[in-house]
């Protein structure tokens, strides 16, 4: 157990978020000796999922001011003479404007009659109960979901990782439209059954979806559009209020200022992710997001890669070739280890890495609510893209519930998430007014299921979006920053930043090929060579 | 496509580095003992499909792919899992002393009712012992739970290990099949085969307008 890390590597990674997780697999899946640390106890970094109890120690650490600890003086010993050492950054500076409430009592102290009337009913909830069930809450810090047809969901399954997860389909598209929920027609039977629209308007709703569906950049359609905007475009369709707004808001999942060809494509990539796994175009992981960073982790460590994690202490060692600066490696816990590239993930990078960086902001809102959010028979998967009118990107609300593992039997968790303007409790507001109450409870909620759903907990916090930001203009050139969860409700950032950076490294090697199965792994005596793996039995894919 | 078994389980292997999961496995899933594997590169999972009681049981065994030598298994890894075999080695006690702390991992993170047994590997190397069999079952007693001393270099018990604790799952998943309160379903996993309805185009059915 106590053995040092080994000394030499040809790729060292720092943080294990998404991006920097599929980074590592990558660089190991090709034989590259990888090393992965994580200053936390945990995986994820700031993509990471809770139980209850581990989400308030976060919440803790977040609040608690650090003292930065001075290794680099300690270190210098271990330097050459044109080296400087460079301390990483404070992961948890980056989160700010914190706010955690109950909104139930506690009555673990109070009287025994309170307590066992909570213990009794599935329905009553107070604070003892909820931290009792602990475990059976998995709480994402950055909840996403994954496009069916999407660039993620196509890496899992050609490099293999997707063997390590499972999912379940979002169920339902709600939106906000005349000041209450509707469920929003997105299948072609969707469309057909539902009660909200009439005829006519299902007529133009099919045909403007076929229109987006179809559309081929040399097409005539959008001619005209292409400086105006997509509500420019809708309005001249001659449709109706609702259907502008499910079009508009649900399913191109944009505002009234989206520019018409981004409108299209965004709607064209829903409509394409459409019916592959469900009647809506998204997939939600089990246990929550914070399980993908792993998977990649451990087709990482399969393949070789080592991983430390609770590793706090990292300097960065810096050195000249000419005018450029090199890193050759890092000194961790006192232990110098040298890296051909090292990859870090913006909350781990020293300050004076992120001179030339410009951080926006997001939001972030998260509720345990006794019920959904649009009451329904059997347990429901919702996505929601909330207007919040002219000005403003839509807050996008993802409803989890048990059968997810987010959280247990008889809860929801919902997760808000929008750019951040002023501060995540006032950017949520509109939305939060509209959809949960939030009034202080006795917990005792009875049988009848309530609309809006009651919230028991909530907390709030922002944190930096550095996804549109040049991140390489003042790092060595062998050092590599990786962004952030970013905004968009899916993984298509991580995968595409993950791949540059990968190709950067290694310009001419496959980036995560697929990994073979167990059983096309013949580890006959010695010398024998994988290649007779034909032989091996392959079996099919069940159902 | 027909499924070719009755029952799926997913087995974790669990314990220290260099307590023989690996090789635990290997005698398992190919009736083969190799001294030259020093640590877990490239080993996912095997899978053996046994039969039992005229049921065919397909065991998916996973091993730790080298994430327990700094103690950093992702909570992933327990997912879903069935049965965990716990090894410890028996020429090591350090091995034994740190079973406690692996049955507190799994208690952190894998699913309240999963199915655990103990193996004491390595029983070969009498000379070499540092835990007696008594300490093995002592502790295993104190946690419920089964305890054999196995040899993946003789294959001693290695067999009966995995079929015991196959058992035990089988047992109960039946009475929860019987109580009809099967686990829950509906999970996806995403495979390259498409499985599901021909998407092709979102109009790709026949007209309803």
């Amino acid at each position: 157990m106590e053995d040092d890390l080994p000394s030499e590597h040809d790729v060292i990674v720092i943080g294990t978020g998404m991006t920097e997780s599929i980074i590592a697999a990558a660089a190991s899946r090709i034989g590259k000796n990888v090393l992965h640390l994580d200053r936390n106890d945990y995986y994820g970094g700031l993509w990471a999922s809770f139980n209850f109890e581990g989400f308030q120690k976060w919440v803790e650490e977040c609040r608690t001011l650090k003292t930065p600890s001075d290794s680099v003086s300690k270190n210098k010993d271990l330097l050459k003479d044109n080296e400087i050492l460079v301390s990483c950054g404070d992961q948890f500076s980056t989160v700010s404007n914190i706010q955690e409430q109950w909104h139930i009592p506690d009555f673990a102290s109070a009287g025994d009659n309170q307590l066992s009337e909570v213990k009794e009913k599935d329905n009553n909830w107070d604070r003892s109960k909820v931290k009792d069930l602990s475990r059976k809450f998995n709480i994402d810090l950055a909840p996403k979901l994954l496009f069916s047809r999407g660039s993620l969901v196509d890496l899992l399954i050609s490099s293999n990782i997707a063997r390590y997860a499972e999912f379940r389909c979002v169920t339902r598209i709600l939106t906000w439209f005349h000041d209450k929920l509707e469920t929003v027609p997105c299948s072609r039977a969707d469309v057909f059954s539902t009660k909200d629209v009439s005829v006519v308007e299902k007529r133009l709703l099919m045909q403007l979806l076929q229109l987006c569906a179809e559309y081929k950049p040399e097409g005539n359609e959008f001619k005209g559009f292409e400086n105006k905007t997509f509500v420019d475009y809708l309005k001249s369709k001659d449709l109706t209020d609702s259907i502008m707004h499910y079009v508009l808001y649900a399913i191109a999942m944009g505002s009234e200022n989206t520019p018409c060809m981004v409108g299209v494509e965004k709607a064209q990539k829903f409509l394409s992710s459409l019916g592959r796994y469900g009647n809506t175009p998204f997939l939600w992981p089990m246990y929550g997001s914070g399980e993908l960073p792993q998977c990649f982790c451990r087709l990482c460590a399969v393949f070789g890669g080592v991983y430390h994690l609770k590793r706090s202490n990292n300097d960065i060692i810096i050195s000249k070739e000419g005018d450029e600066a090199v890193c050759d490696g890092i000194i961790s816990d006192g232990q110098r280890l040298k890296a051909r590239h090292l990859v870090l993930s913006v909350p781990d990078a020293p300050k004076t890495f992120l001179q030339k960086t410009t951080a926006t902001g997001i939001s972030r809102g998260i509720f345990i609510t006794n019920g959904s959010i649009l009451p329904s028979e059997k347990e429901s998967l919702t996505l929601l893209q909330f207007p919040v009118g002219k000005d403003r990107e839509p807050i996008t609300v993802i409803e989890v519930g048990p059968s997810t593992h987010a959280c247990p039997n008889g809860l929801y968790i919902i997760h808000m998430t929008s750019k951040q303007y002023t501060n995540a409790v006032d950017d949520l507001k509109v939305a939060v007014e509209k959809l949960l109450n939030t009034d202080e409870s006795d917990g005792l909620f009875d049988e009848a299921k309530q609309s809006p759903p009651r919230v028991l907990w909530s907390l709030y916090f922002n944190c930096p979006d550095t996804s549109k930001s040049d991140l390489s203009g003042s790092v060595p050139k062998n050092v590599y920053l990786t962004s952030g969860p970013d905004l968009d409700i899916d993984f298509e950032f991580a995968v595409k930043q993950a791949k540059e950076i990968f190709s950067k490294m290694y310009p001419t090697e496959e980036f995560l090929p697929r990994a073979p199965d167990p059983e096309e792994l013949v580890l006959d005596d010695a010398e024998e060579t994988k290649n007779e793996s034909k032989e091996a039995e392959t079996e099919k894919p069940d159902e | 496509m027909t499924k070719t078994y009755d029952y799926l389980f997913k087995l974790l292997l669990i314990g220290d580095s260099g307590v023989g999961k690996t090789s635990v496995l290997f005698r398992f899933s190919e009736d083969a003992f190799n001294t030259t594997f020093i640590s877990t590169i490239g080993i996912d999972f095997k899978i053996r499909t046994i039969e039992m009681d005229g049921k065919r049981i397909k065991l998916q065994i996973w091993d730790t792919a080298g994430q327990e030598r700094f103690r950093t298994i992702t909570t992933a890894y327990y997912r879903g899992a069935m049965g965990i075999i716990l090894v410890y080695d028996v020429t090591d006690a350090k091995t034994f002393e740190n079973i406690k702390n692996w049955i507190r991992n799994i208690e952190e993170n894998a699913s309240a009712d999963v199915e655990k047994i103990l193996l004491g590997n390595k029983c070969e190397l009498e000379d070499r012992r540092q835990v007696t069999k008594e300490r093995g079952e002592r502790l295993a007693v104190e946690h419920g739970i089964k305890f054999l001393e196995t040899s993946a270099k003789t294959g001693a018990n290695v067999e009966e290990a995995f079929l015991t604790l196959a058992r035990d799952i089988k047992t109960k998943t039946e009475k929860k099949l019987e109580a009809s309160n099967p686990p829950k379903g509906g999970a996806i996993q995403l495979k390259s085969v498409e499985q599901n309805r021909k998407p092709s185009s979102w109009f790709s059915k026949c007209s309803l307008l």
